[in-house]
């Protein structure tokens, strides 16, 4: 699963590759658990 | 300064557009998801009511099922195709997430069993599918392709590895198609086997991250055979998949040694480009975890935002599988594929249970 396949994907930035944007977003949801903002996520 | 103005209104237009392209596509993944999440818990209320003993099949299955019919029976229009596509950023945010259910000790006992057992596999598949690939005449460039695909990570190791080796568009498609079909195969096959073997979550799940080849069918092998299991096959493939530069890189350097080609320039830049990013993300989140900087609370809620994000993933992975178009690649390449498959799954079955019985896993 490496970088490549990201090009194949389209994907709302043009500028970032799926992987990189992937780690951004999983860090921001860890913020907004982090700091409060989502509470109690449940399955 | 005129110029610019109208071509940031193009760039953001372009950008609004391919954002709603995404919707339908998306949108199919989250009810395809939810179905089997719904189809798994109806079952387990309706056998609790009644005080019935039905078998517990996970919502993955039943999301693939679900996804597959759809493919298949009903076909895909072209309108979910680009969404759908989006399927593998969910498995890479869920995987980031999952991090959090890691302490970083964890990570090194059970990743430093996990490549070397990587490791070994990787040499035996790749030897074992040069081998049949000759047997059976195939094309160098395909038998090195099948070899990728076997040995690492299925589908998105193909395309690094086309580019690299010159591969030509039919190599690729057939390589890529041989490894769908037996990824799909794995998916059914190995938890029914694993529960027959009695094997614990750990063995099982390291096991799914070894032996199935593509990402998204590993995770989703695991999480049949339960969610512990799923979260060892995670580590086990993330680690396989770490190993994808190296591999690519060898076989570059091989084929254009061969050809009297010029070989790859910068190697470092070249192995960090193939490097899968979100490995990354899942070792910041999982050295935080360790760190204690969430709650009990907060990493319940990482855990299931993770899940969520491969409740999409599971609906994905049954919308591209087509029958069909995997039977017209041809049968060569997916004998050669299976019988190498195959044996790759019982190798690496042995290997884990050898561990297990060396290091109590």
């Amino acid at each position: 699963m490496g970088d490549q396949d990201n090009q194949k994907q389209p994907m709302p930035s043009r500028g970032l590759s799926v992987d990189t944007l992937a780690v951004l977003l999983g860090l921001v949801l860890a913020a907004l658990v982090r700091f409060g903002v989502l509470k109690h996520v449940g399955w | 300064m005129t110029t610019a103005v109208p071509a940031a209104r193009a760039e953001s237009v372009s950008f609004a557009g391919k954002f709603i392209q995404l919707v339908p596509g998306v949108v199919l993944l989250v009810l395809v998801g939810y179905a089997g999440k719904f189809v798994e818990q109806s079952i387990s209320k309706y056998s609790k009511a009644h005080h019935l003993t039905l078998p517990n099949i996970e919502y993955v299955l039943w999301a693939i099922l679900f996804g597959c019919f759809i493919s298949n029976v009903i076909g895909v229009a072209k309108v979910f195709k680009p969404g759908i596509a989006t399927y593998e950023f969910w498995l890479k945010i869920g995987i980031v997430l999952l991090g959090s259910r890691f302490i970083l000790g964890d990570v090194l006992k059970l990743g430093s069993v996990s490549l070397i057992l990587v490791l070994i596999e990787l040499v035996l598949s790749i030897a074992l599918m040069t081998f049949l690939g000759r047997i059976f005449k195939l094309k160098p460039k395909l038998t090195a392709l099948l070899a990728i695909g076997s040995s690492i990570c299925g589908v998105s190791a193909i395309i690094a590895a086309k580019g690299a080796i010159d591969a030509d568009d039919e190599d690729a498609s057939f390589a890529i198609a041989a490894i769908l079909a037996l990824g799909a195969l794995a998916l059914f096959s190995f938890a029914p086997i694993g529960h027959a073997l009695h094997m614990n979550d750990q063995t099982f799940g390291l096991w799914a991250g070894m032996g199935v080849d593509n990402t998204a069918e590993a995770v989703a092998a695991g999480n049949m055979f339960s969610d512990a299991a799923g979260k060892t096959a995670v580590l086990a493939k993330t680690t396989r998949n770490a190993m994808i530069g190296f591999v690519v890189l060898a076989y570059a350097l091989y084929f254009a040694a061969r050809e009297g080609r010029n070989a790859v320039g910068n190697k470092a830049a070249f192995l960090w480009q193939k490097f899968p990013k979100f490995v990354l993300g899942f070792l910041i989140i999982s050295l935080l975890a360790t760190l204690k900087v969430f709650n009990g609370d907060q990493l319940t809620s990482l855990a299931n935002l993770s899940r969520w994000a491969f409740l999409l993933t599971f609906g994905g992975v049954g919308l591209r599988m087509n029958f069909r178009e995997m039977m017209a690649q041809g049968m060569r390449p997916f004998i050669v594929g299976a019988l190498g498959e195959v044996a790759i799954a019982v190798i690496t079955l042995g290997l884990v249970l050898g561990a297990n019985a060396m290091v109590k896993l």
